[in-house]
């Protein structure tokens, strides 16, 4: 029973952080249907960048480290959506296009991140040690940390979301682009906010799981494979059905790791996958539909 | 207030509008009628920004508008209202109305103009918290007509306010509209049939394979 319970425990802090990955990826998808495929690699960029600063050369702590590299994962998401996304926007078979573009970024940040940092892999100390044990459960303090913060990443991103002004126009955005023009939303100022924000959510995942998982160049991959199932699970473009989708994935994920070996876990969640999208072609809350 | 003169403007390659010139003064409601394919809608919207012009002028209060995009036009107070209601499916009726005072220029008004909605459809105010797609389609035409007017237009566009209500609906939507006419706002509507229109309008254009002419309301009727 206590070994259940550590299984679920292990899924569910680990889902919160694939949920900051998947949601960043759904939040791009759903206001302006382009599918980042350089997400894993600004993940990996966010890795390095801090990796970088804490440990690489100026050796700042990580707390400041995360301050300098947040407007650099901003401002990169507003440029590539500004730069390279933009221009391709109503031409003809674009949103093939973007995906090719957004490949062909991943390649060129990849090996930037080879020839600058080399192709080694690098690690983040983690910023608290020891762990907590309640009732014979044993949990590092370093994961429920990174549990918190994810939800509180995701919790904010709701919030801003469902309440704010600027929220309400990526949604609108999301649902009805011409309506969006029609009331003066400023339709590019839109994507290039959710561009913003979705890059610094996966750079934040990519500098949260360092300790964890190693920052390499090539090592952005596996969490966007992750991430584009749990969109595709929960429903492309639904930052809540991400959310779900996230944890079912994460526990399963957990589960088939201790009791089968963790090589089964990704063909366990494409299983999954299959058998959701037979009963719901749009994903758990995939809703929408032009 | 508005002066669209020889505008023309294409949809793909199809050349749409041909020259197209229409005045809209003051305090008027200005009618365009036309049957479905002959260009009305693209007119209202290249008017306001949603459809790119190719030559022509407009100019809206005095300012040259041409080549302007509607969110830039919406601050300015022409505000188009779409036929086909364009209300965020997944939102409730607040929000929609809301957003509709997205622009700090609306947003300063958004209580006053929100009460004046509300007092204009009590339904609305009823259903405030339903999302739009389980709205009927005289509700949604109320929510876009409403998300309209929170965008506190000096003119409003309105694209056939009629398409796809059952009769007494329309006529329940267009009386709004005179309404809202005589309370002092400017309104350009596009309509398929002027019967609808009967004894609300100043003036009225008839349009026809995008041709626009000002007809008198008389002629027109025999017309039509």
């Amino acid at each position: 029973m206590t070994q259940i319970l550590e299984i679920l425990i292990s899924g569910i802090t680990q889902g919160a952080v694939y949920c900051v990955v998947a949601v960043g990826l759904s939040l791009v998808y759903g206001a302006s249907r382009i599918l980042n495929f350089a997400h894993g690699s600004l993940y990996s960029l966010g890795g390095f960048l801090a990796w970088y600063l804490v440990a690489g050369g100026p050796g700042l702590p990580l707390w400041l480290a995360v301050l300098l590299v947040l407007p650099v994962l901003a401002l990169t998401g507003i440029g590539i959506e500004r730069a390279i996304i933009r221009p391709l926007r109503g031409s003809d078979n674009w949103k093939i296009n973007t995906i090719m573009v957004t490949l062909g970024l991943a390649f060129i940040i990849e090996n930037g991140l080879q020839l600058v940092f080399g192709p080694g892999t690098r690690t983040i100390a983690p910023f608290v040690e020891g762990s907590l044990s309640v009732g014979g459960i044993t949990i590092t303090w370093y994961k429920l940390s990174i549990f918190v913060i994810s939800l509180a990443l995701v919790g904010a991103l709701e919030f801003f979301l469902s309440s704010t002004r600027y929220g309400q126009a990526v949604r609108a955005v999301s649902q009805d682009m011409q309506g969006a023009n029609q009331v003066g939303i400023n339709v590019n100022q839109i994507f290039g906010l959710t561009f913003a924000l979705s890059v610094v959510l996966t750079g934040i995942a990519g500098i949260l799981l360092a300790p964890v998982f190693l920052v390499s160049p090539l090592g952005g991959w596996a969490p966007f494979l992750k991430a584009f199932v749990i969109v595709v699970l929960g429903g492309l473009g639904s930052t809540k059905g991400a959310f779900v989708a996230a944890f079912i994935l994460a526990v399963l994920e957990a589960f088939v790791i201790f009791y089968i070996g963790p090589s089964w876990a990704m063909p366990a969640w494409l299983l999954m996958l299959i058998i959701v999208l037979m009963i719901r072609p749009k994903g758990l809350f995939g809703v929408w539909e032009n | 207030m508005l002066e669209v003169e020889g505008i023309n403007a294409f949809y793909g390659d199809f050349h749409v509008l041909h020259d197209a010139s229409l005045t809209v003064n003051k305090g008027e409601l200005v009618a365009v009628v036309g049957a479905n394919g002959h260009g009305k809608s693209t007119l209202l919207k290249a008017i306001c920004g949603l459809t790119p012009v190719r030559s022509g002028a407009i100019r809206f209060e005095g300012g040259d508008i041409a080549g302007l995009k509607a969110p830039q036009l919406v601050g300015q107070g022409l505000v188009y209202v779409a036929e086909d209601r364009r209300l965020f499916p997944d939102m409730t009726v607040l929000e929609n109305l809301q957003l509709g005072a997205y622009l700090p220029a609306a947003r300063g008004r958004e209580k006053h103009n929100l009460d004046r909605v509300f007092s204009l459809y009590p339904r609305l105010a009823e259903r405030r918290n339903q999302l739009c797609r389980s709205l009927s389609g005289g509700e949604a035409q109320m929510v876009a007509l409403g998300r309209g007017l929170m965008s506190d237009p000096t003119l409003l566009a309105i694209d056939e306010p009629s398409l796809g209500l059952a009769p007494n609906l329309t006529e329940t939507m267009l009386q709004t509209v005179s309404q809202l006419n005589q309370d002092g706002l400017t309104v350009l509507i596009v309509e398929q049939s002027l019967a609808l229109l009967k004894g609300m309008i100043d003036r009225v254009y008839s349009i026809e394979e995008g041709v626009l002419r000002e007809t008198d309301t008389d002629n027109m009727q025999e017309v039509l």
